[in-house]
Parts: C-alpha cells; sequence; structure tokens
C-alpha cells in the first residue's frame, strides 16, 4: 500500500499519476478518499478514471478466451499418471 | 529447493486433482504469457505439473495455489530458457511521470474509445500484450488478467513490490499504445489525426 501524507494536495497531474493504485485499492483509506473527491468533482479526471476502469475490465476479460487445451489437459495427466498420479 | 516428495495417501493425490489440476488454464495462460510460444508453454505446464505433483507435499494447505503453481511455472520457463541472465534491466523510475501526462492521457483515451466498444477487443488486448516486453507482460498478465496481489505477483517473480507497481503502470501504458496502433491498422480510428500524440 502506497505511503503518503494526508495532507498532500491532489490535482489532475497526481491524481492521473496515482489512478492506477486507486483502481487497484494501492492507497491508504485517507488518500483513497481525497483522490476519490477529486475525482468525482473533476470532469477531466473523472472520464479518465471512467476510461481506465473499462481497460482495465477489458484486460481482465481475454481471461475467458485462454483456455488450455484439451490435448494439453490430456497429456498432464498421462505424464503425471507416468509419475504415479492416480487420480 | 522444493524437497521432491510426491504425495502417497489418496486423499493427497484427490487434493491435487481438485487444487492443482483445476488451475490449469490459469497455468496455461501465464506460461503462455512467459513463453509467447504454444508449444514452449506447453512444455512450461506439463513440467509445471510434474515438479508440483512431485512436490505436493510441501504446498501448505489454505494457501493460493495459483501463487505456489505460477511460481513454479516461472522457475521452470528460467530454467529452460536460462532466461534469468538474460533478464532486461528496466529503468522504472520516472516511467510514471512522463507517462501520466495530461496529453498522453487524452491521446490514449480518444484513440481507444472506439476500440473498447470493438468486437475484436479481446483478440487485440492478446496481440498486444504478445508485444510489449516479457517483464512488463508478466506483470500485467498476473495482476490484471490473473488477479494476484501486487504482493503475490512480486512473490512469484522475485522482484519487490515497488516494482511490480511501476512495471504495471509502464505495462498497462505499453499495452494502451500497441492497442492504438491495432485500432488504426484495423482503421477504427484515422492515422493521420496525431497531432495531439506525445513526441
Amino acid at each position: 500500500m502506497m505511503q503518503e501524507t494526508s495532507q498532500e494536495m491532489i490535482d489532475c497531474r497526481k491524481a492521473a499519476a496515482k489512478l492506477y493504485d486507486l483502481l487497484d485499492g494501492q492507497l491508504t483509506p485517507e488518500i483513497e478518499q481525497k483522490l476519490r473527491d477529486h475525482v468525482s468533482g473533476c470532469p477531466h479526471c473523472f472520464t479518465l478514471a471512467d476510461f481506465e476502469k473499462r481497460f482495465l475490465g477489458a484486460i481482465k476479460g481475454i481471461k475467458e478466451s485462454g483456455c488450455c487445451p484439451e490435448n494439453l489437459r490430456a497429456k498432464v495427466t498421462e505424464s503425471l499418471r507416468a509419475a504415479g498420479f492416480r487420480g | 529447493m522444493m524437497t521432491e516428495t510426491a504425495p502417497v495417501d489418496a486423499a493427497a493425490h484427490e487434493a491435487f486433482s481438485a487444487l492443482a489440476l483445476t488451475a490449469i488454464d490459469d497455468v496455461y495462460r501465464f506460461a503462455r504469457s512467459l513463453t509467447r510460444d504454444e508449444s514452449d508453454a506447453e512444455d512450461v505446464v506439463q513440467e509445471t505439473y510434474l515438479r508440483a505433483f512431485r512436490s505436493w507435499t510441501t504446498f501448505q494447505t489454505g494457501t493460493d495455489v495459483r501463487r505456489w503453481l505460477f511460481t513454479i511455472a516461472r522457475n521452470v520457463f528460467l530454467r529452460s530458457k536460462e532466461r534469468g541472465k538474460r533478464e532486461v534491466t528496466l529503468d522504472d523510475d520516472g516511467a510514471e511521470a512522463v507517462d501520466a501526462s495530461e496529453a498522453h492521457d487524452n491521446w490514449v483515451r480518444k484513440g481507444l474509445d472506439p476500440i473498447l466498444a470493438s468486437s475484436e477487443l479481446g483478440p487485440a488486448i492478446e496481440q498486444a500484450l504478445s508485444e510489449i516486453p516479457d517483464a512488463f507482460r508478466t506483470v500485467v498478465v498476473l495482476v490484471d488478467v490473473e488477479d494476484q496481489s501486487y504482493e503475490a505477483a512480486a512473490e512469484v517473480l522475485g522482484i519487490p513490490v515497488g516494482t511490480v507497481r511501476s512495471r504495471l503502470f509502464r505495462g498497462r501504458k505499453l499495452l494502451q499504445e500497441k492497442l492504438i496502433m491495432h485500432a488504426q491498422d484495423a482503421g477504427l480510428i484515422p492515422t493521420s489525426g496525431d497531432a495531439g500524440r506525445p513526441s
């Protein structure tokens, strides 16, 4: 978790630099609240945060399309059984 | 180094099947992100599972089996390719100050909006991921695709948490730039409207 002083001011540049920390839950509660306050009140940062959230969601979406091929599953099971696996 | 002690009782075999084998999709995706080659990824997955089985009694029940398997997979990959000696030195410091500029963010956001709505988004992201440097790709895959925490990714990759954070930031920005290029190639956004693109 990022260690920041709660006194620091959040401007757009700082908000952009810490946006991923916010979306990844890496900030202290105090800094997170300051950043959320700035983002919710700043149209530019709000739009940017919305975009980054969609972008990260899109990356997560590729998980659905990257399944292990059936022939590889079979090969893994076969080699495990040769090593003594009884599953 | 893990001691190789394959399980002997039926319950351990069942646990290996229920916990480790059910994570094969995740291990496969991570292996592909490491190798960028289908055949090499298959070798890594097979060797990872053999080592995991032989070391299963060292796995601590209740801990994250995927983190354990990812760590084995990375070690298998490094050993097979002797990639450890060729780890690139990355200039992690200062990347954020450059990439977080408002001009960059505006440029990326405007360019990426059309592709985020595209039906070809998944393949485009996979292609873009394959084009960014290994050190960034593995962190993005572990954290963003496999939902590993910064701390877990640091443990799997043997790097400090701060390095995970900076590589993640840089990797995501590189990914966005690759996606912009993909969108231009696909005709989703014009290539001539780059006036706001940072040099």
